[in-house]
């Protein structure tokens, strides 16, 4: 009797199937597959350990095809875009890349994404929900033309401390000096790729955007050249651990996109979210200044704090009580970080618990011992943002560790 | 910047004369900048009026601005002459009918007083701002209470009837009542006239009462041609405002709205003159004001898209016939100068009518509302039913249709008009919109409907006269208590202006 062991091609029911997915396939020996945009996209590959440890250690590829994708060009594009967002779009200069959020009128935030400026009157911007009819509006009356290029456009996240260094045996002259949220154009393996210093981990690494069809070209290239740098692929569930740890809020777990919402209470403002830093209200008007403007001098009702919990168990979908009596909030995300190894989470704190008052908080954790649960309660202390963060994600050049 | 004042008007229809005259005359230094070569816009124009029965300025407002009293007071209440093609034409004034069997007459006359008292409990708010949607302040409470306790007066009956028919279409509340025929087709037009709605559609009984809300001084929902007739009107609302040191241009077209730091800094005209004043108050239609001189750049997206949508594609066409004598109807008598000639001689009629405008077609038989004005020898027509956005635009054939087509209805009610006919025109509604800043054309600047109506007129968010930028507020007939001849949106809008002042 002899066993075989080979990949069977996999048929997702009701999902696509992404550029890399014939890749995807042959690594995916868990076949765990969730919908991400409609695609069939990795949760889990192999073993989160081990693809959460190569992004903090090696370097790792995600498959971001599915992340929503939109051109937005002509004369008022600048116009447009800097009315969508609350930073202050004027001055971003072509070649580089801005983290955004973008409101509705009554300044509850609708999403948050990426703005690429790729010259004087040509942006993309990435996302996680569909925007069109939203960024529609928000255009109408301006000289500008905005499609959907989601599907026209493959992505994949080169994340980790070797990522550098595998772009560089790759013969890609000058990555080295390309500047965290800066653009590149490049060729790998005679395909053209535009480069972005990005990404979700809060660590060195990059961005890869690929016309689809030099997707496996581009893909085998990356893998070829990574086997001596560590290179791993990587689903969501790992990606899900850095992101906590680097502080990157994710829309429908920490926060809903107010257009989402059923209930008006349950959309968010970015002073309730904590990104304050990303409105600049001095600027020409953008969708939800005024109502910003009022909400700027109010303490929010609630607020979005990253917080620290002692002990090591894991806080997810924990209330939050003060002194282990009175419920106050209640947790979002959570994580036992293996890198920081610290105890971490994003807790909802109704105020002025997390604003001024930030002694004596609990989180009750249920954590099950052989079919039998247990409360424990674990005092928590507001931390601040990020839990991680790394010299080398901003070293240029970074190093080739 | 050339120039600076108080305030400035955008546009000098009567709501904009309204409007600058009691910001003048509480002391405020206005400017009012008219396009076009006339003052008093839709009813100013003595060689094309798009509005001849100029009849309803409310008595609160000719009080407040201290205008003459004979300018309302003393002349008859305006007739109407619904054209009957089975028999002797009715003729309504108020609740007092000529040509009907007397126990309809009694009928429509009970219903009449009926619809009238509910009317007038409506109507106080005529003259109130519109309470916020979410965050009312006391006084906007204090008005929308006054309007309750009226409907409460009203009686359980009547206040009862009134909430079960308010929504409801005037076909069925008229059918129930008095049954088809020339006094439901009166009653259907009134209701109906302007607007992109047929006596089936939903919501007409509360356009109808809208219309009867107009108050006279011959008593509430009677309407009267002002003595001098339009012309007298717009001359007594321009020197109300020239008297107390208001200044008035034409023929000095808007071209933007200047904004700095978030708030109305002034406008800057088409010759490129720039003037500066705080306070701006459009009485240009709601889309116009904001999507063009305003400018979208300005406003937040769902705002915009609101506006986008607000109803506003007008319906009525405008035909004017020089004849060589006054009108003969068919029973032998002339069509008197002020006297209104409505030709839709049943619902059914309207409803019909209706049909094709609603797929962007013309009517066979416009359904119309005629008046003769005896000192310009002239046949004033509205048409009724000629949709702006009409299959294959407006060309000159397609008017010329249109003319031919109204003149042969209107033959069956004045014979021998046709041949009595020296010169026509005809306005369309594409030509009203070009003509007078009311985007789509619409006479009343956007539908007068239950979701444009009060708290959510011109739309969601807009109410209330005062815009996002600050010291822009709209004072025209797309802002609360909207359409015909009433001046109230100037009057509240100035109020509003006035209020904000002083915090």
């Amino acid at each position: 009797m002899t066993a075989t062991a080979e990949p069977v091609a996999q048929v997702v029911s009701g999902l696509k199937s992404g550029p890399f997915h014939d890749r995807l396939v042959a690594h995916n020996r868990q076949q765990a597959w969730m919908n991400w945009m409609g695609y069939a996209s990795p949760s889990v590959l192999d073993s989160v350990e081990f693809e959460y440890f190569a992004i903090r250690n090696q370097s790792t590829l995600f498959d971001i095809s599915p992340m929503c994708k939109y051109a937005i060009t002509g004369p008022d594009a600048e116009a447009v875009l800097n009315r969508l967002v609350t930073r202050d779009i004027r001055k971003l200069k072509p070649g580089r890349v801005a983290y955004c959020i973008w409101l509705d009128e009554d300044g509850q935030v609708v999403d948050d994404g990426t703005v690429f400026r790729l010259s004087e009157t040509e942006f993309r911007l990435c996302c996680q929900e569909p925007q069109l009819s939203w960024l529609e509006d928000i255009a109408w009356g301006f000289d500008v033309s905005i499609s959907d290029v989601t599907r026209d456009i493959a992505g994949l996240a080169l994340q980790g401390p070797t990522s550098c260094a595998l772009l560089k045996d790759l013969g890609l002259a000058g990555i080295e000096t390309l500047k965290t949220f800066g653009i590149a154009e490049f060729a790998i393996g005679g395909a053209d790729v535009t480069i972005s210093r990005t990404g979700f981990t809060g660590d060195l690494g990059y961005e890869l955007w690929i016309a689809p069809a030099d997707a496996l070209t581009i893909w085998d290239a990356l893998m070829g050249a990574g086997k001596l740098r560590g290179l791993r692929v990587i689903g969501y569930e790992a990606l899900d651990m850095a992101r906590i740890e680097a502080g990157f809020l994710l829309p429908k777990v920490d926060f809903l996109s107010a257009q989402t919402v059923l209930r008006p209470d349950r959309a968010n403002t970015p002073y309730e979210l904590g990104l304050e830093w990303l409105v600049t209200l001095d600027k020409p008007h953008f969708n939800g200044r005024r109502a910003l403007l009022d909400l700027s001098g109010q303490t929010p009702p609630r607020k979005l704090v990253a917080i620290e919990i002692e002990r090591d168990k894991p806080a997810h979908n924990a209330l939050v009580y003060h002194k282990k009596s009175r419920e106050v909030g209640m947790v979002t995300s959570a994580l036992w970080s293996p890198t920081c190894k610290r105890n971490i989470a994003y807790a909802w704190l109704d105020a002025p618990y997390g604003q001024s008052v930030t002694t004596d908080l609990w989180v009750e954790i249920y954590l099950q011992k052989e079919i039998r649960w247990q409360r424990r309660m674990a005092r928590c202390h507001p931390a601040s943002r990020p839990f991680f963060s790394h010299p080398r994600r901003t070293a240029t050049p970074p190093a080739d560790y | 910047m050339s120039a600076r004042y108080d305030a400035i008007i955008i546009g000098a229809g009567h709501n904009g004369l309204v409007a600058a005259a009691m910001l003048a005359r509480k002391g405020r230094k206005v400017l009012v900048l008219e396009a076009r070569d006339h003052l008093g816009g839709m009813l100013g124009d003595a060689d094309f009026r798009v509005a001849p029965l100029p009849y309803a300025l409310r008595p609160e407002i000719i009080r407040s601005l201290g205008l003459p009293a004979q300018l309302m007071g003393t002349s008859k209440p305006v007739e109407t002459i619904s054209f009957n093609p089975d028999g002797p034409s009715v003729t309504v004034l108020g609740a007092r009918t000529i040509g009907l069997a007397p126990e309809v007459a009694q009928t429509y006359a009970t219903l009449r007083a009926r619809l009238g008292r509910q009317a007038k409990a409506l109507g106080v708010m005529m003259l109130e701002p519109p309470p916020g949607l979410g965050k009312a302040s006391l006084g906007e409470m204090t008005g929308l209470a006054r309007m309750a306790l009226k409907m409460r007066l009203l009686g359980k009956t009547e206040m009862r009837d009134l909430l079960r028919i308010i929504l409801s279409n005037v076909w069925d509340l008229l059918n129930d009542e008095i049954g088809d025929g020339p006094l439901a087709g009166a009653l259907a037009m009134d209701a109906t006239l302007g607007g992109a709605m047929g006596p089936r559609s939903p919501g007409t009984v509360l356009t109808l009462l809208y219309r009867m809300a107009s108050h006279s001084a011959h008593g509430h929902g009677l309407r009267v041609m002002p003595e001098g007739g339009p012309d007298a009107l717009v001359k007594a609302l321009s020197d109300c405002v020239t008297a107390a040191g208001g200044e008035i241009r034409t023929g000095t077209p808007v071209e933007k709205i200047l904004v700095d730091q978030d708030k109305t800094a002034g406008v800057r005209l088409q010759s490129g003159e720039e003037i500066a004043a705080p306070l701006v108050l459009s009485n240009v239609s709601p889309k116009t004001t904001l999507m063009t001189l305003l400018g979208v750049e300005h406003l937040d997206g769902e705002f915009v898209r609101r506006c986008r949508n607000m109803a506003s594609k007008g319906m009525v066409s405008r035909l004017d016939f020089d004849i060589a004598q006054a009108p003969t109807l068919g029973s032998g008598s002339t069509l008197q100068n002020g006297q209104r000639l409505m030709i839709a001689p049943g619902m059914h009629a309207i409803e019909t009518a209706f049909n094709a405008a609603k797929y962007g077609d013309l009517p066979e038989r416009p359904v119309l509302e005629a008046s003769y004005d005896a000192a310009a020898n002239r046949l004033c027509v509205s048409a009724q039913f000629t949709p702006h956005d009409l299959t294959g635009g407006w060309t000159d054939d397609v008017k010329a249709r249109l003319s031919a087509s109204v003149l042969a209805v209107l033959e069956d009610a004045l014979p021998g008009l046709s041949s009595a006919v020296t010169a026509s025109r005809v306005m369309s509604p594409v030509d009203i919109e070009t003509g007078y800043g009311a985007a789509g054309g619409h006479w009343h600047h956007g539908e007068l409907r239950v979701d444009q109506l009060l708290m959510l007129r011109p739309f969601d968010g807009a109410a209330q006269y005062r815009m996002p930028v600050a010291g822009l507020y709209l004072c025209g007939a797309g802002a609360h208590p909207g359409g015909d001849i009433s001046g109230a949106p100037g009057f509240n809008a100035a109020r509003a202006a006035l209020r904000d002042g002083r915090n």
